[in-house]
């Protein structure tokens, strides 16, 4: 399933619409149901973040493979931005210390099982792959 | 859909999906906190980093005077989020 979304905030209501057809056709279980949705939500959210200048749509598409569901967002014609290099968090930190944003990036990488970055032809592209138990 | 609302208790409740399109909503009534107070997570169902961090950004403006946030009744994956986030050490969870 692919679909292009308008880069903005406002899209995230049919982004959600459109992974839970794609849950529940795959009978993919609720936990893992909640992982692709944040996943999904902190990649999108980045793209319009960091590529502020562009107007294009952003481009998502899932696909189960076997045990391995495959997402993958696209921006097109923005300047590279590898969002799997970010800086790590440090969870341990006091209160005081913690800094207040910068966990989305941390949470993608720890609930999906591999996320990579590709630039071609002005185009970012953020490959995520989650192993599925059913 | 998303449902922010505060109880005559004080008590913040949250309700549906937190995501990153209701941060302006959500502030509103966050910074209207101004002492220790509890937020209700019962009719939640999703946070993502654009709701954790108003309420991180919230609970750190409380602790300058010595309040705090409470966090009650957290679905799974939310706790789960939580923990992952290490922030089930700077929150008072119940």
């Amino acid at each position: 399933m692919e679909k292009k979304f308008q880069r903005e905030l406002d899209s995230l209501d049919k982004i959600f619409d459109f992974t839970s057809e794609f849950i529940s056709k795959n009978k993919i279980e609720e936990s893992t149901a909640f992982s692709i949705n944040l996943a999904i939500e902190e990649i999108f959210t980045n793209m319009i973040k960091y590529n502020s200048d562009s107007f294009n749509d952003i481009s998502l598409s899932l696909k189960r493979e076997g045990n391995e569901l495959i997402i993958c967002l696209t921006d097109f014609g923005v300047d590279s931005f590898d969002l799997t290099k970010s800086e790590a968090v440090d969870i341990n930190q006091s209160l005081p210390e913690r800094k207040v944003g910068g966990l989305g990036l941390h949470l993608v990488k720890n609930m999906m099982d591999k996320i990579s970055y590709e630039y071609k032809n002005r185009n970012s592209k953020v490959t995520l792959i989650k192993h599925l138990e059913n | 859909m998303f449902d922010i609302s505060l109880n005559q208790k004080g008590e913040v409740l949250l309700c549906g999906r937190f995501d990153a399109s209701q941060v302006e909503k959500a502030e509103e009534v966050f910074n209207s906190v101004a002492q220790t107070s509890t937020v209700n997570f019962k009719d939640l169902d999703y946070i993502s980093s654009a709701g954790i961090a108003i309420l991180l950004s919230t609970h750190k403006r409380l602790s300058n005077t010595g309040d705090r946030l409470t966090l009650i009744n957290m679905n799974k994956h939310i706790s789960d989020v939580f923990r992952l986030a290490g922030l089930d050490r700077i929150f008072e969870i119940e």
